[in-house]
C-alpha cells in the first residue's frame, strides 16, 4: 500500500507493544490470596492460610460445609444449600474473591497482601 | 490559495456533519461488546486535521460529540462524556504527531495513535468517575487490541480517501504543515 512512512511502523510497533504489554500486566495473576477468611454468623472470623492442600469442614446451622484449601484458592467442595450457590462460585483464586452458603450462615473470602474491594454497587 | 472565512466554515460544518452521520449509523449497528465499534468518524476527523489545520479538527471533532449525541438522545450522559473523553485524549496525542504528517507519518500512524487515545481516555474516565471497580482494567487489554485493529482499519481508509485527487488538492502543502 503507497503512502506509508516508516513513523506509521513505529506507531503500531508502539502499539503492538502497548497492547501487549497491557495484557501481560493485566491478567498476570500478581499477588494472589495467601489466606481463607470464615466469617460465620455468631463466630469469629477463622483464618486458614492457604499453603498446603486439605480438606476442613465447617459446622453450620444447617450442616456441614466442605472446603477444599489448595495453595493460592479455595473452593466450596459441598455445602446444604439447595442451589449449590456457595459451591459454583468456584475456586476463589483473586484477593477478594467469595462464596457464600446462606443456609450455612457462612461467607468464605479469600485473602492477598493487597486489600481490594469485593464488590461496590451504585 | 488562502479560503475565505466562510468557505473555511462551510468546510468544517462539511465534514461536522459527515462525522455526526457516520457516528449516528454506527451507533445504529448492534455490537457484541459495548465499547467496541469500529471509529469510523476517526476518518472525518484526520482529514479535517490534514486539509484544514489543527483548528478546524478540534471544531470537527467537538462538533462531533455534540451533534451526535444530541441526534441519539445523549446529551450530557456517561455516554456523552465518555465519547468527548475519548475525543479530547484523540486529539491530545494528534497535538504532537500531526507535524510528523505527511513526510514521517501517514494516516495510518495518526489514526493508530488516535484510535490507542481514544480508548485509554475513554477507560480512565470509566475507571475514576463511571464505574470505579477494582476489576475494570481486566477490559482494557481486549479494548486496547479492538483500538489498534479499527485505527489500523479507519488509517488504511483516510490514506485512500486522503489520496483521492479531489481531497488531494486540499490537502496543505507538505512544505508549510510546520507552520500550521
Amino acid at each position: 500500500m503507497h503512502g506509508l512512512r516508516w513513523g506509521d511502523a513505529l506507531v503500531v510497533t508502539l502499539a503492538l507493544a502497548l497492547v501487549g504489554s497491557a495484557f501481560g500486566l493485566v491478567y498476570t495473576p500478581a499477588g494472589g490470596a495467601t489466606e481463607l477468611v470464615v466469617t460465620q454468623a455468631g463466630a469469629a472470623p477463622r483464618h486458614f492460610p492457604l499453603n498446603e492442600p486439605r480438606t476442613i469442614g465447617i459446622e453450620g446451622a444447617a450442616g456441614v460445609t466442605t472446603i477444599r484449601i489448595e495453595p493460592g484458592r479455595a473452593r466450596c467442595l459441598h455445602s446444604p444449600g439447595s442451589q449449590n450457590i456457595c459451591e459454583r462460585a468456584g475456586w476463589l483464586e483473586r484477593p477478594g474473591d467469595m462464596a457464600v452458603s446462606l443456609p450455612n450462615r457462612l461467607v468464605l473470602q479469600v485473602r492477598g497482601p493487597g486489600t481490594d474491594f469485593d464488590s461496590m454497587h451504585f | 490559495m488562502t479560503a475565505d472565512p466562510g468557505d473555511y466554515d462551510r468546510r468544517i460544518a462539511a465534514l461536522a456533519a459527515l462525522a455526526i452521520g457516520l457516528q449516528v449509523i454506527e451507533a445504529a449497528i448492534p455490537s457484541p461488546v459495548p465499547g467496541i465499534k469500529p471509529g469510523l468518524a476517526n476518518v472525518i476527523t484526520l482529514v479535517a486535521l490534514v486539509t484544514l489545520g489543527w483548528r478546524a479538527a478540534i471544531a470537527v471533532t467537538l462538533l462531533r460529540v455534540v451533534g451526535a449525541s444530541l441526534l441519539l438522545g445523549t446529551l450530557l450522559s456517561p455516554g456523552f462524556w465518555l465519547s468527548l473523553a475519548g475525543a479530547l485524549a484523540a486529539l491530545s496525542i494528534l497535538a504532537p504527531l500531526w507535524r510528523l504528517y505527511p513526510h514521517h507519518l501517514s494516516a495510518l500512524g495518526l489514526a493508530v495513535a488516535a484510535a490507542l487515545a481514544h480508548t485509554l481516555g475513554q477507560f480512565l474516565l470509566a475507571w475514576a468517575l463511571i464505574i470505579p471497580h477494582p476489576q475494570l482494567p481486566l477490559l482494557l487489554p481486549p479494548l486496547l487490541l479492538a483500538a489498534l485493529i479499527a485505527g489500523a482499519v479507519t488509517g488504511i481508509l483516510t490514506n485512500s480517501v486522503l489520496s483521492d485527487p479531489r481531497i488531494q488538492r486540499h490537502v496543505r502543502n507538505p512544505s508549510t504543515t510546520g507552520t500550521g
